[in-house]
Order: structure tokens, then sequence, then C-alpha cells
């Protein structure tokens, strides 16, 4: 009750209302941005909220995040680029319908899954931080290790026609994790005495390149367009019949991105792939995926907004930013002289409880705002294709320059692009690549980490419970992919 | 009120000739504090507070500018091209001087002038309150006895702390695992955990933590004992000369001239002696210091000298 009428109170008085809608405009821009992630965005904002009361403040930065992490969507749709990490497995339906003319459907289903999603994670932060702390604080190196495998696992069923290329791929993006400083040594590692690659390439550039330049690169290389007076160029909201056919895939949705906004590490890119793959595999239409799958769009997109509210739990509750984007709301809590951790429950409920409110208006100003600017976005995308391309190559490049001002960035940028164009020229897939990029530092720091821990000894990974599950279970999925994928429809063939 | 004002001010210039002399007006109107850490990170922090008390007593704008990326390779060649007017200066900590060893950036440490060190960063080693031991003596004596088995867990590969952790190793014996993470926050959770036996860091990092009762203060890292924590003892009362000096200040491009730098030691000094500005770095634990310019170049050369010794004893430079 007391959360309630704190909650509605910094609502209704003062500029928490305002600040929800600036954070939430803002967030959606920055996340549509390609190249400029949600963390940046919500890092160029924290200058102006030195003067702010904090609640507002801090409202405005979470609301950032909300907007960003649904504002991914829209380029993932409508251009097949994901605007931040997490939108990666979006881009695998939601362009395939944009392509047949569905652009609004699946824009209008993107919006709506954020929508349930955000609000579930926001119910479970509200009632459940206490208990779901708790989840957080089991997860050991190892466990992180076997977090990260089994998110490699979806691999298996992201490769396409062939498993080996789809290894392939996987593996130059687990190489491409492997450059900055050593996790454990601190050795530089493949950065040829560049400082601009100590930190290592942001996987976020890997995916700019391998998806915005690589698709403006081969539709120049496409002579005749699509028209565009073929798509339809209107928003459409999933109708009640759609609904009933959502529902399972937001579940799923729900479920992993609880789990995974609790793990710092991880985040949203390992949930969005990971119930993207469990959607498919639950569907009653699993033939529909990769060719224009409406539930393709929802359980990602689900998931990743589900993790914006309870990747807030372990950064409250201990004052450890799982991401970078929490890490920079943490800093707008310590530059307001409020310290997360266990503390701040009872020293400063008030703002926690007015961040819960400010977090809820958040996500319904997210819908209004959606409804808004997403048709002139479809307008947007339909204007004939030379300007459209060179206006995408301007944003991407000034979003990927904006973050750091850095011209290596840009660089890598472009030859991602031309990578990914050699890739889908040789009929690799890059979805995996993209994962092996986000994935690889998490399980190779802990890999490690684990075996100083066990010192070398490998039986810790069994030993720990957490980790152990996580191992089978990503046993157990790559092996039903491959049987599903691969065996059974060559066993087919073969009886035909 | 304002002739008043003036009259006050007069008849104060007429009292203090010296004082007069001394707060020579500042040669540029505005001054850029570069930082390589990016909004509301630790060092952006420190500069943003810094200016609030400096800015009104040395008498000039000063901006905050991140120079962020390349751990602090682009701010360094920033500045090392900047005019050395006392218009631009950039925020040390230990960082600048690591990325110039582990990389060897075009434009290093050496390039840059320290002009004055503002604070210490007092270190500290913690672990949980379930844990059995007691006070870092009793860590010692643990790991002394059970060698090979102890765990302990430092922020960043090649971080002060790691290296302090190596240091013990080598005084106590201990053969303990040194597990380094990707910051402090990773590390806490696996001192809570139980995963770690012990972790080290700094005092704001674990605050909620000490006061819920979650983390047991074992040592700090220092020479005397910090006025916050007065009942911490430091690790060299408990038997292990165990020392890591973090800092905080601000350095330029070589030849600002020796009365900007003193303008500059000067302002710093009184800041740090007024109430607000200790108000809100005793709340941090930070140890104020002050050092002057030929003591912060002084210091900074054997910090740096020291830290190569140690990350190429540990193999991570050559």
């Amino acid at each position: 009750m007391d959360i309630l009428s704190s909650a509605v109170s910094a609502l209704l008085g003062g500029w928490t209302l305002p600040a929800a809608l600036a954070g939430v405009v803002w967030g959606i821009l920055g996340g549509a941005l390609p190249g400029l992630s949600p963390s940046v965005a919500m890092a160029l904002l924290l200058p102006l909220t030195y003067g702010m009361d904090p609640t507002a403040a801090l409202t405005m930065l979470a609301a950032v995040y909300v907007g960003a992490e649904y504002g991914g969507s829209i380029p993932a749709i409508l251009i097949r680029t994901p605007g931040t990490n997490a939108a990666a497995a979006t881009t695998i339906d939601g362009y395939e319908l944009a392509r047949q003319g569905r652009a609004g459907e699946a824009l209008g289903i993107s919006l709506m899954a954020g929508f349930v999603g955000g609000l579930f994670g926001l119910i479970l932060l509200t009632i459940a931080t206490e208990p779901m702390a708790a989840v957080a604080l089991a997860f050991t190196p190892p466990a992180y290790c076997a977090l990260g495998i089994l998110g490699l696992s979806v691999i298996a069923s992201l490769s396409g026609k062939s498993l080996i290329k789809g290894l392939i791929s996987g593996i130059l993006g687990l190489m491409i994790a492997t450059v900055g400083t050593d996790p454990v040594s601190g050795v530089s590692r493949f950065t040829g005495g560049s400082p601009d690659l100590l930190g290592g390439i942001r996987p976020i550039l890997v995916m700019v390149g391998l998806f915005a330049v690589t698709e403006m690169l081969s539709q120049i290389s496409t002579p005749a367009w699509d028209k565009a007076s073929s798509r339809d160029t209107r928003l459409k909201l999933p109708s009640f019949k759609m609904w009933k056919r959502l529902w399972k895939s937001q579940v799923i949705g729900c479920t992993i991105g609880t789990f995974e906004g609790l793990t710092p590490g991880g985040g949203g890119s390992i949930a969005a792939f990971l119930s993207y793959n469990e959607a498919r595999r639950w569907s009653s239409h699993p033939e529909e995926f990769g060719k224009g799958s409406i539930e393709g769009v929802a359980a990602p997109e689900c998931a990743n907004n589900v993790v914006t509210a309870t990747a807030l739990i372990p950064m409250l509750s201990f004052g450890i930013p799982g991401s970078n984007s929490a890490a920079v709301l943490l800093a707008g809590f310590l530059l307001h002289g409020l310290i997360p951790g266990p503390m701040l429950f009872q020293k400063a409920p008030d703002v926690v409880y007015g961040l819960y409110g400010g977090l809820f208006a958040a996500n319904i100003l997210m819908v209004l705002v959606g409804l808004v600017i997403l048709t002139p976005c479809i307008w947007l995308v339909n204007r004939p294709k030379p300007y459209l391309i060179a206006f995408i190559l301007a944003i991407v490049v000034s979003g990927v320059y904006a973050t750091d001002a850095s011209l290596s960035d840009l660089w890598l940028v472009l030859i991602m692009g031309v990578v990914g164009y050699g890739m889908r020229w040789l009929g690799i897939p890059t979805l995996p690549m993209v994962l092996g990029a986000v994935l690889g530092f998490l399980v190779e720091s802990n890999y490690r980490r684990s075996l100083v821990l066990a010192r070398g000894d490998h039986s810790i990974f069994i030993q720990d419970p957490v980790s152990l599950g996580l191992l089978l279970a990503a046993v157990a999925l790559t092996a039903y992919s491959v049987w599903s994928e691969f065996i059974k429809p060559a066993r087919k063939l073969k009886n035909a | 009120m304002m002739r008043l004002a003036a009259a006050a001010f007069a008849v104060g210039l007429a009292l203090s000739p010296a004082a007069s002399m001394a707060q020579a007006k500042y040669p540029v109107p505005t001054v850029t504090l570069a930082t390589h850490s990016s909004a509301g990170g630790g060092s952006d922090v420190f500069l943003r507070e810094l200016v609030k008390h400096v800015q009104p007593i040395i008498g000039a704008n000063l901006a905050v500018s991140n120079i962020t990326g390349g751990s602090g390779a682009r701010a360094m060649a920033e500045l090392a091209k900047s005019p050395a007017n006392g218009s631009i200066f950039y925020a040390t900590t230990p960082t600048y001087i690591q990325t110039t060893l582990l990389s060897k950036p075009a434009v290093g440490y050496d390039q840059l002038d320290p002009m004055v060190i503002v604070f210490f960063d007092p270190t500290i080693i913690y672990t949980r309150t379930e844990s059995p031991h007691k006070t870092f003596a009793d860590v010692v004596a643990d790991a002394k006895k059970n060698v090979g088995k102890q765990k302990w867990g430092a922020a960043n590969p090649a971080s002060l702390e790691r290296i302090a952790f190596e240091k013990l190793n080598k005084i106590t014996g201990a053969k303990a695992a040194i597990v380094s993470h990707e910051g402090g926050g990773d590390l806490m959770i696996n001192v809570l955990n139980g995963t770690l036996d012990i972790g080290v860091g700094e005092v704001q990092e674990l605050r909620s933590q000490i006061e819920a009762k979650k983390v047991r203060l074992l040592a700090v890292l220092g020479d005397k004992r910090l006025p916050e924590l007065p009942d911490l003892p430091t690790a060299k009362e408990q038997g292990v000369d165990l020392v890591v000096s973090k800092f905080r200040g601000l350095a330029g491009p070589k030849g600002v001239p020796d009365d900007v730098a003193k303008m500059w030691e000067d302002a710093v000094k009184k800041a740090l002696a007024s109430p607000a500005y200790k108000d809100v770095y005793s709340k941090e634990a930070l140890e104020p210091v002050a050092l002057g310019r030929e003591q912060a170049r002084a210091f900074t050369a054997k910090f740096a000298d020291e830290v190569k010794a140690s990350l190429t004893e540990l193999g991570v430079i050559k």
C-alpha cells in the first residue's frame, strides 16, 4: 500500500511525468539510431539530471532505457538493422514481415509485446525484489560461463541450411570477442598496439556493420526495387485473434527475460535469442519462423523489455550494475547522493517507489509515443531507395561516430560491413557471428575465472548446481536443434 | 548594498596586501578540465565536485570535458597538443599510467606534467559477514596454514589491487588463487556469495553493504587508519606491510607556467579546507593530500616506476 501511494504521489506531483515522457522519447530515438546504444543515450542525458529532483532524474534515465530497448526494434524491422544489441533477434522475422509488406503489423506487435514485457517485469520488480535478488547472488563464475554457453547453443538453430557454415560464423564472432585486454591476466591481445582496441570491439559495432552496412551494400547491388506502393504504410496493432496466437510466445519471452535480467552480464541479447528459439520450438507454426512469423517478433521484443525492469533488481539491491545501462543509472543514483544497495529501500523508499511509478508511466507513454511516430517511420522507409540508402548510411555513420567521436570505430563498422557482404555472398549466416561476438567475452572470462578458482580442475562446472543445470539445458537444446534442423529433414528426404 | 560590499572589499584589500598579491588574476577566462571517464564515472564525478569548490577561489570558468575512449589515450593525446597556458588540464588517476604501460600509445603519461595531486583513495580488504575470518591477521594465518587453498578477488586484471594481492601472496607464501573481475560490482557478488575468501575495493563501492552489515572490513591498505573508520586497523598493524596508493589529481601539457601551477595548488588547498567540500569527500573516505607541483611530479614518477616493475614481474608487460 505504501508502495502504491508513494508511486502515485510521485506521478501526480512534480516533474516525474514530464521526465518520463522526455526520457521515453529520447530513448526511442536513441534506440532507433543504429550505433547509439541505450547506455550512451542515457549517459548523454546524465548531465541534465544534475539539477533535477532525484525521483524525476532517475525516472528519466530509466525511461530512456525502456524507450531504447523498444526503439531498437524499429530499425530492426524496417531496415534490418538492430538499433540495440538485444534487437538482433527481432531482425530475423521482423524484416521478413516488412519485406512482405507487413511492416505496420510487425511494428504494432513489437510495440505491444514490449509493453506487456515491460509491465510484467515491473510487477516482478515491485513485488519480488528480495527473492529475485537471491537468484542473482546464486550466479558464480562457472554459472555465468554455463549461461553464456546456453546462449551460444542457439547457434545450432540460427544456422539456416548448413550447420558447418553456422559454426564458422559463430567462431568468427568468438574470435572478435578475444580482441582487447585479456580478462584474467591483463595482457593486451590482438590490439596491434592500438589503445582504441584495449577495451575490445563493442558488439554493437559488429552488429551495425554486419546488418546495416551489409544490407545497404547488397541493396545497392540489386538493380530492381520493391515498389513502395505494394506495402502497407500504416501501423497496425494486433487484433484480439492475433493476441490469442501470441500469448505463448509472450509467456516464453517474459519467463526468459526475467532470469536474464537478474544475471548481470548477459542482458537482453541472450534473453532475446533464447526466447526466439523457444518460441519457435513451442509454436504451432514453427515453419513460419525465418519467413515472417509474428511470434518471432513478439517473443524477443517481450523478453528484452522484461529485462529493462528486472535488470534493476541486482542494481537496486546490491548496487551492482548488470549492464552498461544499469551502470549509467547507478551513476545517476550516486550523483544524487543515493547509494543503491540493501539500505536504499530503508533510506530512500520514496525515491525507489517513485521510480517504480515513473517506470509504469514510461511503459504506457512508450505505447502512446509509438502510436504517434511509427506511421511516419514506415512512410520514411518507403521513400525512393537511393535517398533512403544515403539517409540510412548517414544515420549509421553519425550514430557510431557520436558515441565516442572515434574514427577507428567507424572503420571497424565499415570493415564489418564488407565482411558481412562477403559472408552473404558465400551463404554464411551472420547471426551466429553476432551471438559469438556478444557472448564470447562472458563465456571466456568466466570460464577462465572458474579455472583460476578451481586451480585448473574442470569439475567445478559440474559441482556448481546452477552451472550443471544450464549446461545440461545447453546440451539438450543443441541436440534437439541439430536433430530437428538437420537430421530429421535428411531422413525424410531419404524416405521420400 | 553594492557599495557596502565594495567598501568592505577595499578595506579587506588594505588590510591584507599579501593576500592581494597572492590572488593574482588567472591568465585565461575559461579552463577545460578533461577526463577519460564518461559522464557519471569516477573521475567525472571527482571533477564536477572539484569545480564546485575551486571555481570561486580560482576566479576562472571551469568546464568539464569528457574525452572518452582508449582508456585515457585519447585524452592524453588531446592534452599534449593543447596550449600550455593553464587553459586545459587532465584528471589523473592510476589509469593513465597503466594505459601508457600496457598499450604504449603515441602520447603517454610521461608527456604530461603532473600539477597537483588532490586525493588518495583508500583501498580496503573485506569479506562477507558470514566468513569465519574476523580480522586480516586471521586471514593471513589461515592462508599460511592452508597453502594454496584461499581465493582472493581483485577488480581488474591490471589493477593496483591485483598487484597488491600478488605481493601479499609473495609476502605470506599463501599461493592463493587471485581472481580478477570486470569491476568492483562483479567482485562484490563473488565475495557476498562466498566464492571468494576476501576482496579488495574502495569504501564508496562498499558503503551500502557496510551499512547493511553484509560485509566485514578487515584492513585498510594505507599508512594510517582512516578518520571515518577509526576502528579499522591497517594491514601494517596486523603484521603485513601492504600499501596501495591510488591518487586523483590534475596534469597539464608540458610548459605550464609555475605561477599557474602555484595558483592551482593554493586554490586546491583552500578548497580542501572548506567545510562544505570536507563534508563531501570525507563521506567518500577520500584522503586530502594537496601535493604541489614538485611533490606531484616526484610522486607520479615513483608510482609509475613501481607499477611498471610490478606489471613486468606479473608478465603483463615486457
